[in-house]
C-alpha cells in the first residue's frame, strides 16, 4: 500500500460502523498486525531450537493458539502474544477492506491491487494449509531406509495377514472410528475378505499395559492375559500428545459366530497380537498411522553441530538418497532447506537418540507434510513482483510523459 | 414477500408461511443430526494401505510378556524399590521405571557410549551445568555400582532432554555413571526436585542392588 491508499474523507461526521470500517482497513491495523506476525515468527524460530517444530509451530500458529507467552531458552517472556492464525485473519480482513475495497481504484493503480491480491492469496493459502495439509513424522536411522511417514497423533488399529513371514495389504481401522469407545462401549469392525471380524473396546488415550503381577490394577480394570492398560497422567500442553501411547481391548469374532479370547492392543507393545484360522496366520496391532510413500528415503549421512559449550543446535543436516523406480537423488535436507517432492515436504525437524553420546548411531527425523497449498506461496510472491513491476513501470511512464510535457511547455 | 408453495397431491397448492418454512426446516435439520449422532454398532472396514519398510518380518505368536515388555533378556538386573513401576524396557532403557505421587519421576539404566567424563557432561548440560574437567570429576562424590566405582552426578534446574522435548523447570537429576567391565553403565533419576529429592535414599539403595547378569 502506498499513500495513495488514503481515501478521501467526507467533511460530515462518520457513523459508528464507518468508523469501525476505517479502523478494520486502516494502514495503523495493519502495520500493528505485520509487527506482529514478525515478533511471533522470530519467538518461534528461537523456541523451536528447543522445543521442536510441531510444537512450536503449534503454539504459535494453530487455530486453537488465541494467546502465548513466549519462551526463550527454557524461560518464559512475559509478553502476551495473540496466536498467528488470528493476526493473520486481522491482516487479511484488513487487506480485503483496505487492499481491495477502499483503495482507490484505477489503471494507474492497478499494481497495488494486484499486489494485494497477491499478499490476499497468500494468507488464505496459509488458511489452507492449516485445515488441509496432513503431517507426520518419518524417522530414519544412519545407514537405513524408510517410505513411510507416521501421524503425530492418530492411533489406528491394524489387521494384516502374514505370507511367509511378510506383511501383505494392512487393513486401517481410522482413530475416529474407536476413539469413542470408552468404558464398555464397543463396536465390530466387519472385514468380508477376511475369515473373521473384530471387536473393539476400552479406549484409552494415554496407557500403557502393565503386568497384573506386579501392580494390581487401581480401578478395576479388565485384565487380558495378564496385562491391563494403565491411564497415564495426561501431559499439561495439547502439542505434548504426539507422547501419548493409545491402547484398547480386542476380541476376534469367528465366522461360525464364537469369539476369541480377549487381547490388548497397545500404542506401547512390541509386536503384534497374531492369530491363526486354519493354516493363514493374521496379525493385528494398534500403532500410529503411516503413510506410505510413493519413494523410499536413505539416510546416508546426519550431522550435528552445537553452539560451543552448549546443547543448542547450530545446525543439523542429513544427507539422503531418494530411491524411486531403479533411480536415485542424493539431496541433502537441513533447517530451512526442506526437500520438496511429488506433493511431500521434508523439514529437518529434529534427531535422536534422546541425549545421544559421542558414538551413538544417530537418526533423523523429518516432519513430512502433504499440503494442497503448498506451491501457493510461490504463486502469490509471483503476483506480488508482477504487481510492484506494474506500480513501477506505470511511475516510470508517468514520469517520463510528465517530463516530456513539461519540455514541450518550455 | 410472498411464501412459498408446495404443490398438493390433489394439484392444490398451499402457501405456507415462513414461520412454517422454518419449523419444516428445523425439523429436517433435527432430524439429520440426530441421525448422525447415533452410535454405529458395527463398521465396514475399507481402507487399506500397502506394506512399507516399518512392516518387516513382525513376530509372531509373542506372549504378552514378549509384546509389552522387551523380550531381550537384560545385561544389568536390579531388585525394583517398593512404590516404583516397572515399565517396559526400550532400545535405550534397559531397565525403566516411574516413581512419585506425580507420575513423571523416570529412572532407567543404560549401558552408553562415550567416557564417563563425556556422559557426566552431556547430563550437567542438559541441566544447564557447566562441564567439569577430569580434576573436576574426581572431585564428585563416588559410589559403587556393580562392583565398579561411580560417580554420582546431581543437578536441578531445567530439564533439557532431548531436542522435541519441552523443557521442564523446577526438576532435579541424581543418577550414576560408571565404567563397568569396558562399558559405560549409567543410572539416571529426573523428576519433579521434591520427589527426586525424597527417593534419593530409594535410589541408592536400588544402585547396590544392581549387578551385571551371568
Amino acid at each position: 500500500m502506498d499513500s495513495s491508499d488514503t481515501p478521501i474523507y467526507s467533511k460530515a461526521p462518520r457513523s459508528i460502523p464507518g468508523k469501525i470500517f476505517d479502523v478494520l482497513s486502516g494502514f495503523g491495523l495493519a502495520t500493528c498486525t505485520l509487527l506482529l506476525l514478525g515478533l511471533l515468527t522470530w519467538f518461534a524460530t528461537l523456541e523451536q531450537i528447543d522445543n521442536g517444530l510441531y510444537p512450536t509451530l503449534t503454539k504459535y500458529f494453530a487455530w486453537q493458539s488465541l494467546f502465548l507467552l513466549p519462551e526463550i531458552n527454557g524461560k518464559t517472556v512475559p509478553l502476551p502474544l495473540p496466536g498467528g492464525y488470528w493476526v493473520s485473519a486481522v491482516l487479511l480482513l484488513n487487506l480485503i477492506l483496505g487492499g481491495v475495497i477502499r483503495i482507490r481504484k484505477g489503471w494507474k493503480h492497478a499494481g497495488n491491487l494486484i499486489s494485494h491480491f497477491g499478499i490476499i492469496f497468500m494468507l488464505i493459502g496459509g488458511g489452507v494449509a492449516h485445515h488441509f495439509s496432513e503431517r507426520g513424522n518419518m524417522a530414519v536411522g544412519q545407514g537405513d531406509s524408510s517410505n513411510a511417514a507416521e501421524d503425530y497423533f492418530e492411533y489406528v488399529v491394524e489387521v494384516t495377514e502374514i505370507k511367509d513371514g511378510k506383511a501383505g495389504n494392512v487393513k486401517v481401522i481410522r482413530g475416529k472410528d474407536i476413539e469413542d469407545l470408552d468404558g464398555a462401549a464397543a463396536r465390530i469392525f466387519r472385514m468380508p475378505d477376511m475369515p473373521f471380524d473384530l471387536e473393539l473396546t476400552g479406549f484409552h488415550k494415554n496407557a500403557v499395559p502393565v503386568s497384573a503381577n506386579e501392580r494390581a490394577p487401581d480401578r478395576q480394570q479388565f485384565i487380558a492375559d495378564g496385562y491391563f492398560l494403565m491411564e497415564k497422567p495426561k501431559l499439561a500442553k495439547a502439542e505434548e500428545a504426539e507422547r501419548y501411547t493409545a491402547g484398547i481391548y480386542g476380541r476376534i469374532l469367528k465366522r461360525d459366530g464364537s469369539k476369541s479370547a480377549p487381547f490388548i492392543l497397545a500404542g506401547a507393545s512390541f509386536h503384534p497380537f497374531s492369530y491363526r484360522v486354519d493354516d493363514r496366520i493374521f496379525t493385528v496391532d494398534m500403532r500410529k498411522r503411516l503413510w506410505p510413500m510413493p519413494f523410499t528415503l536413505k539416510l546416508d549421512k546426519f550431522t550435528a553441530a552445537f553452539h560451543p559449550g552448549t546443547m543448542r543446535p547450530s545446525k543439523f543436516v542429513s544427507e539422503v538418497t531418494r530411491l524411486e523406480s531403479g533411480g536415485e537423488a542424493k539431496v541433502t535436507v537441513q533447517m530451512n532447506e526442506p526437500m520438496r517432492y511429488e506433493g511431500y515436504t521434508f523439514f529437518q525437524a529434529s534427531y535422536g537418540p534422546p541425549g545421544a553420546g559421542p558414538r551413538d548411531k544417530m537418526y533423523s527425523v523429518f516432519e513430512v507434510v502433504k499440503n494442497p497449498a503448498d506451491k501457493w506461496p510461490e504463486y502469490s510472491l509471483w503476483i506480488v513482483a508482477f504487481g510492484m513491476a506494474v506500480t513501477f513501470l506505470i511511475k516510470l511512464f508517468s514520469f517520463l510523459a510528465g517530463g516530456s510535457r513539461k519540455k514541450r511547455h518550455v | 414477500m410472498k411464501a412459498a408453495s408446495f404443490p398438493l397431491a390433489r394439484g392444490k397448492r398451499r402457501d405456507y408461511s415462513p414461520l412454517m418454512k422454518c419449523r419444516f426446516a428445523c425439523l429436517l435439520a433435527s432430524v439429520v443430526i440426530l441421525s448422525s449422532c447415533e452410535e454405529k454398532k458395527e463398521i465396514a472396514v475399507t481402507e487399506t494401505r500397502a506394506a512399507t519398510t516399518r512392516d518387516v518380518a513382525p513376530k509372531l505368536f509373542a506372549t504378552s510378556d514378549e509384546r509389552f515388555r522387551d523380550a531381550k533378556p537384560s545385561p544389568v538386573q536390579g531388585d525394583t524399590p517398593q512404590g516404583w513401576l516397572s515399565l517396559p524396557a526400550s532400545q535405550f532403557r534397559l531397565l525403566n521405571y516411574r516413581f512419585g505421587e506425580s507420575g513423571k519421576g523416570e529412572v532407567w539404566v543404560s549401558l552408553v557410549q562415550g567416557s564417563v567424563l563425556d556422559n557426566v557432561n552431556r547430563w550437567l548440560k542438559e541441566f544447564g551445568g557447566e562441564p567439569v574437567d577430569q580434576a573436576g570429576l574426581e572431585k564428585l562424590r563416588t559410589v559403587t555400582l556393580a562392583g565398579a566405582t561411580g560417580i554420582f552426578v546431581t543437578a536441578e534446574g531445567v530439564y533439557k532432554g532431548a531436542m522435541g522435548a519441552s523443557p521442564k523447570p523446577g526438576s532435579a537429576l541424581a543418577g550414576v555413571v560408571a565404567s563397568v567391565g569396558g562399558q559405560i553403565l549409567t543410572v539416571k533419576m529426573v523428576g519433579p526436585k521434591a520427589e527426586v529429592d525424597a527417593a534419593k535414599p530409594v535410589l541408592e539403595s536400588y544402585i547396590k542392588s544392581l549387578r551385571m547378569a551371568e
